[in-house]
């Protein structure tokens, strides 16, 4: 590739009639064919003396040498310049994702992330009907499975209000039944999610008329184990 | 490939501008990352897609309170604001409706003031402009003898997005021992 850079530079041939390509006389000239550029010149003869550029002093520093050191003044100026600027550029960037990213409304899942969303949504209203369902034959069932689903301040205020009801509730044999009729995901960040739940619940006395009660629920869970449980449970 | 190779003498007898070319390059490549990062934060579809959950959400909630608020003594202030938080069928509804109901509201004297307990989008549909909100409310009911009331109420809407704005274009209570689920 680069012998024709090399040919065109090349003093004409000694003797007609040869081959200048393969002129056996001139082999140092044909392996360093760059050489004869003079800012190449420079770049040589400042490698025996260890100096980095500035040598007004050098034994030959003549014209081309002082123009080949400001060449390579401006090039590591700019280059240093250019390296400031795309750093500063980056971090601007980095900076402007992360404004973006960290934004309240991106933080927060619910509906964005469909998946996570129906199975928090699932998971907590099946909660909700398996631990207030009852039959005047046992909360025992019902309590199995809050030991399951509840934890923190939520399974401390389902143990309070049990252990006030259950006597009367076997001893006035009622019968509960709640189904979660609408579930909404307030946030969901992570393993955190706050949801609005609304409950039907449908109760009778022994062989009584049943009635239908509305709840609103706000409801905290934490997914735990990749499972979701309750941690705290507000009447709305 | 003289340059390349002016370059690469220059590297091996002057170590600083080898380096800063070297960090040049370092500088660039974490630019166009960051830049491009950047780019696909600014476009995510999910966070633009957040951000009308939000909007939704809070004129949901805003406009369902509306509804629910109104002082016999300032009949148009309330009325009219019903009628800019509303869009389609509810909107002509309370259109057409407007002075029997401001009538009937006239004559009992009553004041009713909502307050929204939570709310929570359960339905998004961001290119169509549709989405379904829970709220639960509680509205104080002021009779005219100053005997107040309150009564907690569950209600779903559904909004429809007018020129940008969320609007609610139904508004009704959560049947209560219905069969519907979600």
């Amino acid at each position: 590739m680069m012998t024709p850079t090399w040919l065109l530079r090349r003093p004409a041939p000694p003797e007609p009639g040869t081959d200048p390509a393969q002129d056996p006389a001139d082999p140092s000239e044909q392996d360093t064919p760059e050489q004869d550029t003079p800012e190449q010149d420079a770049g040589d003869r400042d490698a025996p003396d260890g100096d980095t550029g500035d040598a007004p002093d050098a034994p030959d520093g003549d014209a081309p040498v002082d123009k080949a050191v400001a060449h390579g003044r401006l090039r590591r100026a700019a280059l240093a310049g250019t390296a400031a600027a795309l750093v500063l550029g980056g971090c601007a960037f980095f900076y402007a994702a992360h404004q973006l990213r960290s934004a309240a409304p991106a933080r927060n899942h619910a509906l964005t992330d469909a998946e996570a969303t129906a199975r928090v949504a699932g998971d907590v209203g099946d909660a909700l009907a398996r631990i207030f369902s009852y039959t005047p034959d046992g909360t025992a069932a019902a309590e199995r499975s809050a030991s399951t689903v509840l934890d923190g301040r939520a399974a401390r205020q389902y143990e309070t209000l049990f252990a006030r009801v259950r006597d009367d509730l076997t001893e006035q044999r009622v019968t509960l039944s709640t189904r979660a009729v609408r579930t909404g995901v307030v946030e969901l960040d992570g393993d955190r999610a706050r949801l609005l739940v609304f409950l039907d619940q449908t109760s009778h006395r022994d062989k009584g008329k049943a009635t239908t009660a509305a709840a609103q629920l706000t409801v905290t869970a934490r997914l735990d184990d990749d499972r979701w449980r309750i941690v705290d449970i507000k009447a709305r | 490939m003289t340059r390349a190779a002016r370059l690469l003498r220059l590297g091996g007898s002057r170590p600083l501008p080898a380096l800063a070319l070297a960090l040049t390059l370092v500088a660039g490549g974490f630019a166009a990352w960051a830049g491009q990062d950047w780019y696909r934060a600014a476009h995510d579809e999910q966070a633009a897609y957040a951000v009308q959950r939000d909007a939704a959400l809070s004129a949901g909630e805003q406009a369902v309170q509306n509804l629910n608020t109104l002082d016999h003594r300032e009949l148009k202030r309330g009325l009219d604001l019903w009628e800019s938080s509303t869009t389609g069928e509810l909107h002509e509804q309370l259109a057409s409706g407007r002075d029997e109901f401001a009538a009937q509201v006239k004559e009992a004297k009553t004041v009713s003031t909502a307050r929204v307990l939570s709310g929570a989008v359960t339905e998004l549909d961001d290119r169509a402009g549709r989405a379904r909100v829970l709220v639960a409310l509680r509205v104080t009911v002021q009779a005219a003898d100053g005997a107040k009331s309150d009564k907690d109420s569950r209600m779903l809407g559904e909004l429809t997005r007018t020129d940008g704005r969320w609007k609610l274009s139904a508004l009704g209570q959560a049947p209560v021992g219905g069969t519907s689920t979600g």
